[in-house]
C-alpha cells in the first residue's frame, strides 16, 4: 500500500508539471449532499454550465462533495491546493464551511471565491480574507430591502422564526440589527430543523405576541412549513421569507398558503420581469437560459446563480492574471487576486460587482429586489 | 400559556406520538426477533411518502429500480444458494418470485396512467414498490449474518441506513414533498379543530398496538415468532426456519414504515433524510418500552411526542436539548424498574 | 520455517515508517494521516469503552467538541472572566483545562448514566451527545451555529505547527501515547478487572472487583482521548462550529472502532484508516466511472461497509493479523512468570474447627415460589460440608444467599461472625469467602493464566495511572506468580497461557477453582465442581480439596455425585423443596429413610 502511494504520489506529481503551463485549474467544494443539499444540487449543476476555456486557457474543474461537512470542507480545499495544485477554489455552499476554509485558502495563497452568505466570510479584509471573495449578497443587504418594505407598509412588531444553524442564525442577527435602528420591534424569535415534523408550539407563541407580520428564515421547501402551519392557525397578515426559498419547489409544497408572500431575492429570479435597461437583465438570462436547456424549464434556483458569478467573476479577471503569469504557479494566483479585487462593473446574475481593497463581495442596491408570491408564481414588487 | 394551547400542543403532540408509535412497534418488533436495532426504519417511511408523491405527480418512482436491483441481488444469492445445495430445479421459481415479481411491478407503473388513478390505488401501488424491500433487505443484508452479536447488527444496520439515504437523495432529489390527505373533514371539538387526518394517523397507531400485541402475546404463531429471537434452535425445532422470520418481520416493519409515511406526509413535508430522526424519535419510545413491550413503548412515543410540541412552544432553539435530556431521568427510571441481573449476551 | 521476528521488531518498524512517512508522502496525504490520527484516537477510547468493556456510546463526538470548543474559546476569546485569565491565549493551558473540564463532565455524566442496564445505555449516549451537540449550537459565546474563527496554530518552543507535516509528529505522538497507555492498562491487574466488564460482571464481583469503579474509569479514559482529539483538531482546522460533533459523527466513530475489530487496540487504527481513505478512494475514483452528476460515495460506502462486516465480524484487524502472519512469522507475545517474585501476603487462617459460616434461618421467597424456607446451616475451619439434594431442591439459591448475589427474605447469614445480608458479593469476597459458578462463568479470550489473576484483584492495590504507564510491575509479577501457582496446584500448568474458551468442560471448572484459591480465602463455596470430570480427575480434585482441608480452610460443596461426596466430604446437609431434610454424617445420610425417598422418588 506505501508503495502504491508512493507511485501514486510520484505520478500525480509528474501529471501536474506537465499540466501546469496548459490550463488553468478550478477547484471546487460543494454540500452535494448532507443537509445543505438542496443549496448544493443547484450549484454543482451549475458547475457543469461554467466556462470551459476563458482567454484561450483551457478550463478544468475539479468537483469534490463535502457533505455540508466542515471538516471535510477543510479536508477538500486542502486535497485541492496541495494535490491538484489548483488556482482558484470556489465554494462552499454553507458559511461554516467557508469560514473555515479561509485559513487554508490564506496558508497556500489561493484565491477562493465562497458561495455561501455570512458576511464574516469577507469582512473584514485581512491578512487572511485578503484572498476570500464571495458571490452571495450579505444577509444584511436582503434585510434593509425586507426592513424598508416593512416599514413603509406599517410593520411594527415582527415574530421571528429562522432554521437551527448557520443560516436562521444568521439572518437573526442581521435582520435584528438593521429593524432594531430603524424602530422595527422583534417581538418573537423561534427556532425550527430542517427536518421536524411541526412547528406548532413555534407558530402558536408568535401568534401569541401578536405580531403585525410574520418573517420566517429558512431555505428551500422547509421553510414552508412553518407559513402552512401559520394558515392552519388562522393567521391572514403578512409573511415574509427569506431568498432562501427562491426555487420552484418551494412553490410546489407551499402551494396556495404562501400566496401573498414577501422575499427578498436576486434579480435573478425574476429577471424576464426586470426592465430592459436593467444592467443584470442580460446577464441573468444567459444563466437563466443556459440552466434551463441542461435540467428543464423552472428548474433554476437562485442558489445555483451564485455559483455561476462566481464564473463570470472568473471569466473578468483571469485574462487580466494571465497576462502577469502562467497558470499553475503562485505567481498567477497572486495575479487572480488582484484581478479580482480590481473587478469593476462586472454584470452577474445576482447583480453588478465591484470589488476594492476593503470589498470582497463588491454588490450593491442592484443586487436585490422584492418579489412577491402571486398566482403560484413570483413577481416583482415595483 | 393558556388552557387552549396547551390543548393545541397536546393535539400536536399525540398525533406526532402516533407516528412514533408505530416506528417504535416495527423496531420493537425486529429487535424482538431478529436482534436487529433497524436504523433504516425511518427510511422506509421516507420512500413511502416521497414515492406515493413520485406518483402522484406521474413521474416514474425511481424507488422502482432499487426494486429490481434488489430482487437481482436476492435471486442471485438464493440461486447460488441453491445450486451450491444441488437443487438446480428451484432455479425457476426463484427467479420467477425476485426478478418476475419487481418487473410486474414496473410494467404496472409504466403501462398505468399514475396521475389518473385515485389516491387509494396509488397508495397500493407504493406498498407493492417498497413494502418488498425489506424482506429483500433482510436476505442480502442481515440473513447472512443472522448469528453476529447485536453490536455488529447495529453496524450492519447503520451502514444499510447510509446507503439507503445516498440513494434516497439520488431518487428523489433533495427537496420535500407533501401528498394529498386521505381525509378532508375537520371537526371541532370545543377549542380544538382536529382534521380528518389525524383522526387516521391516531386510529391506524392504536389499532396496530393492539393487533400486534395480540399477535405476540395470544396467538401461538407470534409467540413462536418471539422464540426465534431468544433460541434460533428451539424455534427451527418449533418449525419456524429463523430466515422465514427474519423475513417476515422485515416485511412488517416496511409494511408499518410505508404506511407511516403514507399517514404524515399529508401533515408535514418529507424529505429524502426525513426518516433518521423520526426513527430515532420511535427509537427512543421503542428503548422506553425496553425494546419488548408494545403498550409501554406506545406511552414512550406519546410521551416524546408531548415532550417535544411543548418545549418547541417553551424553548424551541433548545427543543432537542430539552427532549433529550428530559429523556435521561425517564430511562433511569425503567432501568431501575426493569431488574434484571446484568449478564452476558 | 522463516524464523520468527519479535513484536517489538514489528512495532517498531512501525514507528519508523510512521516517521518517515510526511517525507515520501505528498502534503494531502500527510493531512489524511493527521485526520486518521485524530480520528484514531476517538476510536481508540470506543475500543476500550464498547468493544473491550461492552457499554456502546454514540456519543463520543460530544467529547471531542468539549475538548474543541474549550480550546477554541480559551485562545480566541479577548476577555475572559478574571478567574480563568490564566488560561487564555495558550493552546497547551487549554488542552490542560479540556482535560480537567471532560474528567468533571464524564464523571458526572457517567454517575447519571452508567448505571443505566442494557439498551438504555447506548440511548443515553445518543440522549446526552444529542445535548451537548445542541448546547455548542444554542450558545451565543460559542460562536452559535455559524462557529468560532480564528483559532491560533500550536506552538512548541516558540514554533508554530501551521502545516499538515509539522502537525504531524505532534498527532501521531498524541496517538502512540494513547495507544501505549491503553494496551499497557489493559494488560495490568485494573485491566483485567475492565475486560471482565463484558460478559463478567457477575464473576467479577464476586472476585472483588469494582465493577461500577471500573466502568466509570474506561468512561473517563475514552473521554479524554475524544477530548485530547478535539484539541488537535480546533488547533489543525483553526476553526470550530457544531457540526464536527453531532450524533452522525457519534456514530461514524463507532463505525471505525467496529470495521477495525472493536476488540482490539490496533483496530481502532486501522478502521480510522480504512473509512479515511475509503471516503477518500471513492471520490477520486466514482465521479470518473459515473460522471459528477450524481453522489454515489454514501451509497458505496454503505453497501462496502455491509460487505466488509459479512466477511470480517470481528473487525478487520485479526483478518490483517493473519494475513501478515502468514507471509511474516511474528512470535506469539507469552507473558514470562516470573517464580522469584515476592510471594503475596497470606491472610491468617482461623483456627481449625472454629465457626466460618453460619446460616440461620434463612428464607427466599421469588413471588409465590418459596425457594428457600427455613434453610440452616454451618461450615467450620477444616471441614468440608456438602449440600446435596435432587435437582430444583434450591441449592443454588442458598448458594447464593450466603454468597451475597441475592439477599434473603428473611433469615440470617453470618461470616466470620459478622452478618453479611445485603453486603454484596464484592465486599463478602474481601472477608475471605471465595466460590465458583455451577454455570462456568470465565472469560473464554483470555489465557488461563489472567483467568486466574482475576481472582488475585484484591491482593494488589495498583491503580489505573500506575498502570497505564507500568509502574505496576513489580505488584504484578507478584500476582501472576501467585497466579500461576494456584494454576498448577491444580494441575492445568500445561494449560497456562491458552486460551480458557478452548478448555474442556471440566478443566474449565478446575480452572473457577485456581481462580477461587488465587483469592486467599478461608471458606471456599464450590458449585458442582466435579461435573464433566474424568475419574482421574475426580481423585485429583478430591486430594487437593482434602490438602486444601488439611491446611485449614473450610468448604462448601454443592454437588450431584454421590460417590464424590461421600468418601469426602465431613458433613452432609440435604434439601428438597427448599427445605433441610436431613442433615449428618455421609454415612448416616445415606441410610435416612426421607432421603432415599427424596432420591428414589425425585431424581429422574
Amino acid at each position: 500500500m506505501k508503495l502504491k502511494k508512493t507511485l501514486f504520489v510520484a505520478l500525480g506529481l509528474a501529471f501536474a508539471a506537465g499540466a501546469a503551463h496548459a490550463q488553468l485549474k478550478v477547484g471546487i467544494t460543494v454540500s452535494a449532499t448532507g443537509p445543505a443539499a438542496s443549496l448544493g444540487i443547484p450549484e454543482r449543476n451549475t458547475v457543469e454550465l461554467m466556462p470551459k476555456e476563458i482567454a484561450g486557457q483551457k478550463v478544468t474543474y475539479v468537483v469534490l462533495d463535502d457533505a455540508s461537512d466542515t471538516t471535510s470542507a477543510v479536508k477538500n480545499i486542502r486535497k485541492l491546493v496541495s494535490e491538484d495544485k489548483v488556482d482558484v477554489v470556489l465554494g462552499s455552499t454553507t458559511s461554516p464551511n467557508s469560514l473555515g476554509m479561509i485559513d487554508v485558502a490564506a496558508e497556500s495563497q489561493t484565491p477562493m471565491i465562497a458561495w455561501a452568505a455570512s458576511s464574516r466570510i469577507v469582512e473584514p479584509v485581512d491578512e487572511k480574507r485578503r484572498w476570500v471573495f464571495k458571490t452571495p449578497q450579505n444577509d444584511s443587504h436582503m434585510s434593509t430591502a425586507i426592513v424598508s418594505h416593512m416599514t413603509s407598509n406599517n410593520v411594527k412588531n415582527v415574530a421571528f422564526i429562522g432554521f437551527a444553524d448557520a443560516y436562521g442564525e444568521g439572518w437573526y442577527e442581521q435582520f435584528k440589527s438593521v429593524a432594531e435602528a430603524r424602530g422595527i420591534k422583534i417581538v418573537a424569535n423561534e427556532r425550527f430543523t430542517r427536518t421536524d415534523t411541526s412547528v406548532t408550539g413555534q407558530v402558536l407563541k408568535m401568534m401569541a405576541a401578536k405580531p403585525d407580520a410574520m418573517f420566517i428564515a429558512g431555505s428551500g421547501t422547509p421553510a414552508a412549513l412553518p407559513q402552512k402551519t401559520l394558515k392552519e392557525r388562522g393567521w391572514s397578515g403578512k409573511v415574509y421569507q427569506t431568498h432562501g426559498v427562491a426555487n420552484n419547489d418551494f412553490l410546489r409544497v407551499c402551494g396556495a398558503d404562501c400566496e401573498g408572500t414577501l422575499l427578498p431575492a436576486g434579480p435573478v429570479l425574476v429577471a424576464e420581469q426586470l426592465p430592459d435597461n436593467n444592467p443584470v437583465k442580460a446577464s441573468a438570462m444567459t444563466y437563466i437560459k443556459a440552466y434551463e436547456a441542461a435540467h428543464g424549464k423552472g428548474s433554476v434556483s437562485t442558489f445555483g446563480a451564485h455559483a455561476w458569478d462566481s464564473g463570470v467573476m472568473l471569466q473578468a479577471a483571469v485574462p487580466a492574471a494571465l497576462k502577469k503569469a502562467q497558470p499553475g504557479t503562485a505567481e498567477f494566483r497572486a495575479a487572480l487576486r488582484d484581478a479580482l479585487e480590481n473587478m469593476k462593473e462586472v454584470p452577474g446574475a445576482h447583480g453588478v460587482f465591484t470589488m476594492g481593497p476593503n470589498d470582497h463581495l463588491g454588490l450593491d442596491q442592484r443586487a436585490r429586489v422584492m418579489v412577491q408570491i402571486q398566482k403560484g408564481a413570483w413577481k416583482l414588487v415595483q | 400559556m393558556d388552557f387552549q394551547i396547551a390543548l393545541i400542543l397536546g393535539q400536536d403532540g399525540i398525533t406526532n406520538g402516533a407516528i412514533y408509535a408505530l416506528l417504535a412497534l416495527a423496531l420493537v418488533l425486529v429487535f424482538a426477533v431478529t436482534r436487529v436495532i433497524f436504523i433504516p426504519q425511518g427510511e422506509f417511511v421516507a420512500y413511502g411518502a416521497l414515492t406515493l408523491a413520485m406518483i402522484g405527480n406521474g413521474v416514474f418512482p425511481a424507488t422502482a429500480w432499487l426494486l429490481l436491483g434488489a430482487g437481482v441481488a436476492v435471486a442471485a444469492l438464493d440461486g447460488l444458494g441453491a445450486l451450491r445445495a444441488g437443487q438446480a430445479r428451484k432455479l425457476p421459481s426463484v427467479f420467477a418470485v425476485n426478478i418476475g415479481y419487481p418487473l410486474a411491478v414496473l410494467a404496472l407503473l409504466r403501462l398505468l396512467p399514475l396521475t389518473e388513478l385515485g389516491l387509494a390505488v396509488q397508495i397500493l401501488l407504493t406498498m407493492l414498490v417498497v413494502v418488498p424491500l425489506g424482506p429483500m433487505m433482510y436476505r442480502i443484508v442481515f440473513q447472512p449474518i443472522a448469528e453476529a452479536t447485536v453490536l455488529v447488527l447495529l453496524i450492519v444496520s447503520v451502514a444499510s441506513h447510509v446507503a439507503m439515504v445516498g440513494l434516497g437523495l439520488l431518487f428523489f432529489g433533495a427537496e420535500g414533498y407533501r401528498t394529498p390527505p386521505l381525509s378532508d373533514a375537520s371537526f371541532e371539538v370545543g377549542p380544538l379543530t382536529v382534521s380528518g387526518q389525524t383522526i387516521w394517523v391516531i386510529a391506524a397507531s392504536v389499532v396496530l398496538i393492539v393487533a400486534l400485541a395480540l399477535f405476540f402475546g395470544r396467538t401461538i404463531y407470534g409467540k413462536a415468532l418471539r422464540a426465534t429471537a431468544i433460541n434460533r434452535n428451539g424455534a427451527r425445532l418449533m418449525g419456524i426456519p429463523p430466515a422465514l422470520a427474519g423475513k417476515l418481520t422485515f416485511l412488517l416493519a416496511a409494511l408499518i414504515g410505508v404506511l407511516s409515511g403514507v399517514l404524515i406526509s399529508p401533515i408535514t413535508t418529507i424529505y429524502y433524510d426525513s426518516g433518521f430522526l423520526i426513527g430515532l424519535k420511535g427509537f427512543v419510545a421503542a428503548i422506553i418500552g425496553g425494546l419488548a413491550s408494545y403498550p409501554l413503548a406506545a406511552f414512550g412515543a406519546v410521551l416524546v411526542g408531548l415532550l417535544e410540541s411543548f418545549s418547541s412552544f417553551w424553548a424551541s432553539a433548545y427543543k432537542e436539548v430539552l427532549v433529550f435530556t428530559l429523556i435521561i431521568p425517564v430511562l433511569v427510571w425503567r432501568s431501575l424498574t426493569s431488574h434484571h441481573v446484568e449478564e452476558e449476551e | 520455517m522463516k524464523p520468527a521476528l519479535s513484536p517489538r521488531l514489528v512495532m517498531a518498524a512501525f514507528v519508523a515508517l510512521l516517521a518517515v512517512a510526511p517525507l515520501v508522502l505528498s502534503a494531502f496525504y500527510v493531512t489524511l494521516l493527521n485526520y486518521i490520527g485524530l480520528y484514531a484516537m476517538v476510536a481508540l477510547g470506543l475500543v476500550l469503552l464498547t468493544g473491550v468493556g461492552g457499554l456502546t456510546s454514540f456519543g463520543q463526538a460530544a467529547f471531542v467538541g468539549l475538548g474543541a470548543y474549550t480550546t477554541a474559546l480559551l485562545t480566541t476569546s479577548a476577555e475572559l472572566p478574571g478567574w480563568l485569565a490564566w488560561a487564555g491565549g495558550s493552546p497547551w493551558l487549554a488542552l490542560l483545562v479540556g482535560l480537567v473540564l471532560t474528567v468533571v463532565v464524564a464523571f458526572l455524566i457517567g454517575k447519571l448514566t452508567l448505571r443505566l442496564s442494557g439498551h438504555y445505555l447506548p440511548l443515553a449516549t445518543i440522549a446526552w451527545g444529542l445535548s451537548l451537540y445542541f448546547l455548542f449550537g444554542t450558545m451565543g459565546f460559542l460562536g452559535g451555529h455559524t462557529g468560532l474563527t480564528g483559532i491560533p496554530p500550536i506552538s512548541l518552543f516558540g514554533y508554530e505547527l501551521r502545516q499538515g507535516e509539522e502537525v504531524y509528529y505532534l498527532v501521531w505522538l498524541f496517538v502512540l501515547a494513547g495507544v501505549l497507555t491503553t494496551s499497557n492498562l489493559l494488560d495490568s491487574r485494573e485491566g483485567r478487572a475492565i475486560r471482565a466488564l463484558k460478559g463478567g460482571m457477575v464473576m467479577a464481583e464476586a472476585m472483588g472487583v469494582d465493577t461500577a469503579r471500573s466502568r466509570m474509569v474506561i468512561f473517563i479514559l475514552a473521554a479524554l482521548l475524544a477530548c485530547a482529539s478535539g484539541w488537535l483538531y480546533a488547533h489543525m482546522q483553526r476553526f470550530v462550529n457544531p457540526t464536527p460533533f453531532g450524533l452522525h459523527i457519534g456514530i461514524e466513530y463507532l463505525f471505525m472502532a467496529v470495521v477495525g475489530g472493536a476488540a482490539h487496540v490496533w483496530g481502532a487504527l486501522v478502521g480510522a484508516g480504512v473509512i479515511t481513505v475509503l471516503k477518500q478512494w471513492l471520490q477520486d475514483l466514482l465521479p470518473k466511472l459515473f460522471g459528477t452528476s450524481g453522489n454515489f460515495e454514501v451509497i458505496f460506502f454503505g453497501v462496502l461497509m455491509v460487505l466488509v462486516l459479512h466477511k470480517a465480524r470481528g473487525g478487520l484487524w485479526p483478518i490483517l493479523v493473519s494475513g501478515f502472519k502468514r507471509f511474516i512469522p511474528v512470535a506469539a507475545q507469552r507473558r514470562a512468570v516470573d517464580r522469584d517474585a515476592l510471594a503475596l501476603p497470606r491472610r491468617e487462617l482461623p483456627a481449625a474447627g472454629s465457626l466460618l459460616l453460619e446460616a440461620k434461618a434463612v428464607t427466599r421467597r421469588f413471588g409465590g415460589l418459596l425457594a428457600n424456607n427455613n434453610m440452616s446451616l454451618e461450615v467450620r475451619a477444616g471441614e468440608i460440608l456438602a449440600l446435596i439434594g435432587p435437582n430444583g431442591a434450591g441449592k443454588s439459591t442458598m448458594f447464593n444467599q450466603v454468597s451475597g448475589v441475592d439477599t434473603p427474605t428473611s433469615g440470617e447469614v453470618r461470616f466470620l461472625g459478622e452478618s453479611v445480608v445485603g453486603k454484596g458479593s464484592r465486599a463478602i469476597a474481601r472477608m475471605g469467602m471465595s466460590r465458583t459458578f455451577q454455570h462456568v462463568r470465565l472469560l473464554p479470550t483470555m489465557s488461563v493464566l489472567e483467568n486466574v489473576a482475576i481472582g488475585a484483584h484484591m491482593r494488589g492495590t495498583s491503580g489505573v495511572l500506575s498502570a497505564a504507564w507500568r509502574m505496576d510491575r513489580a505488584e504484578e509479577a507478584r500476582l501472576l506468580a501467585e497466579a500461576a501457582r494456584q494454576i498448577e496446584r491444580v494441575g492445568l500448568g500445561e494449560h497456562m497461557f491458552d486460551e480458557a474458551g478452548s478448555l474442556a468442560l471440566g478443566q474449565q471448572r478446575i480452572l473457577e477453582i485456581a481462580r477461587a484459591l488465587a483469592s486467599d480465602p478461608c471458606l471456599l463455596l464450590l458449585d458442582e465442581p466435579a461435573a464433566g470430570l474424568r475419574y482421574k480427575e475426580k481423585e485429583a480434585l478430591g486430594d487437593l480439596l482434602r490438602k486444601l482441608r488439611g491446611e485449614g480452610m473450610g468448604v462448601l460443596l454443592v454437588e450431584h455425585d454421590m460417590d464424590f461426596v461421600m468418601g469426602l466430604v465431613d458433613r452432609v446437609v440435604v434439601m428438597e423443596f427448599g427445605e433441610k431434610i436431613a442433615e449428618g454424617l455421609p454415612e448416616d445420610v445415606q441410610r435416612d429413610p426421607a432421603v432415599l425417598a427424596a432420591y428414589l422418588g425425585g431424581e429422574d
